[in-house]
């Protein structure tokens, strides 16, 4: 499906039209049920994270003009923080009903400025390998595994403020690599 | 390998610092505390920070393009339109089956419906009349009602099921977005009519009837408060 497609089905769901979200579902919920299967590593978590995914989709349907983002970087990046959220509350022992996982929020980027391509993963890639082995696997492991700074750390055998400081700097220097490649 | 090694340590004050970083973490779920709390609360008020935010998101979803999707089971979307949209109206071709599991008690009904039409008013046939079958997974209970909004009552058979002492079922029309409205608890005897209020004769096509276990005399609060039994909404006959 295409992306104004996709755009447009969420602008239908965003007025409360049903058939529009059972397309939506449709088109879109192999990638959705696929990064939370990647995140949890469980189907039946992976089950319940992307209905709750598909819950805050409809509710939120109507943020997502003002957000800024493509519609499947939104789609994905609900389902993504869901999963990552529930893996955090299954680690915890509880899950925290509350908080709404949507990292989501206000106006002020232009749709265009954020368009995702393919050519933009492939970029991402590189710019991930030119950070070195370890600094890649921290990033993945905090994006796609919810790892936190105190598990990277303890992953990598370093402090706490070291991994801090040297993961943020590798973010950096990924900015840096996408914006100049 | 270009990596650079992890240095040991590095001091607190050589740690990068702004807006940027703190949208980044966000984005990563690195962020946890009162860290958390503070930037999720700028990111409602902050359209600059939101937008660093979306750049984040927008970058760091690319490592989610390499994950092959999945069909999810069937049944999830299922269970995922009834969480949300209620219970899915069955077409009314699967919903047949009940009349004709029922025929005896159906054209009972039908012939007891008859009667009462070939009255001193004269049959009705101006209007569209709907009926449903109220079966109890809990109790062994089971009644058929006709809605018949032209003449402003429901008739109702109660094919099986008898009350517990000192308790009474009682009869219940629910329309989306307004609380249930009781019709009376269900007199002893197997048939029965009950008037439909005047307010619900316009949307008797969206009525769903509900039969709840209340003390005797039927619910004190003008609520349901015990167990709901058995609710069907109405087909068009």
């Amino acid at each position: 499906m295409e992306r104004e497609e996709v755009e447009l089905l969420i602008g239908r769901v965003a007025l409360s039209d049903r058939a529009a979200f059972t397309k939506l579902y449709d088109a879109t919920s192999a990638k959705l049920f696929g990064v939370c299967l990647r995140v949890l590593n469980n189907r039946a978590a992976a089950e319940d994270a992307m209905q709750d995914s598909y819950v805050k989709i409809w509710k939120n349907a109507g943020r997502y003009q003002a957000n800024g983002l493509s519609p499947m970087t939104w789609l994905i990046t609900i389902a993504r923080n869901t999963a990552i959220d529930r893996l955090r509350a299954t680690r915890k022992g509880h899950i925290d009903v509350e908080t709404p996982g949507l990292e989501l929020a206000a106006a002020g980027a232009s749709p265009e400025q954020f368009a995702i391509a393919t050519s933009e993963a492939q970029r991402l890639v590189g710019c991930l390998d030119g950070l070195g082995e370890d600094r890649g696997a921290a990033v993945r492991g905090a994006y796609l595994d919810g790892q936190s700074y105190a598990e990277l750390a303890e992953t990598f055998s370093v402090p706490l403020n070291t991994m801090r400081t040297w993961l943020r700097r590798g973010l950096l220097a990924l900015k840096d690599c996408m914006r100049n490649d | 390998m270009t990596d650079t090694p992890i240095p040991d340590d590095l001091p607190d004050d050589e740690m990068p610092q702004g807006d940027d970083l703190l949208a980044a973490e966000l984005a990563m779920s690195l962020l946890e505390g009162e860290e958390l709390a503070q930037a999720r609360q700028r990111l409602g008020l902050d359209p600059q920070f939101a937008a660093l935010v979306a750049g984040w998101q927008t970058r760091l979803v690319a490592m989610a393009e390499g994950i092959d999707p999945v069909r999810p089971p069937r049944r999830l979307r299922k269970r995922l339109l009834k969480s949300l949209f209620g219970a899915a109206r069955v077409p009314l071709s699967q919903r047949l089956w009940v009349w004709k599991g029922l025929t005896l008690a159906a054209v009972s009904l039908a012939a007891y419906l008859g009667i009462q039409q070939l009255g001193p008013e004269g049959p009705d046939t101006s209007g569209t009349v709907f009926a449903t079958q109220l079966s109890s997974d809990i109790v062994p209970l089971q009644v058929l009602a006709v809605l018949d909004p032209a003449r402003g009552d429901i008739s109702l058979s109660r094919v099986a099921g008898t009350e517990a002492a000192g308790r009474a079922f009682e009869l219940w029309a629910i329309v989306p977005d307004a609380a249930p409205v009781s019709l009376g608890v269900l007199p002893a005897g197997d048939r029965m009519r009950v008037v439909l209020p005047a307010d619900l004769r316009g949307r008797a096509a969206d009525i769903t009837l509900a039969i709840s276990d209340e003390p005797a005399g039927g619910s004190p609060t003008g609520a349901p408060t015990g167990e709901v039994l058995a609710a069907g909404p109405v087909t068009e006959l």
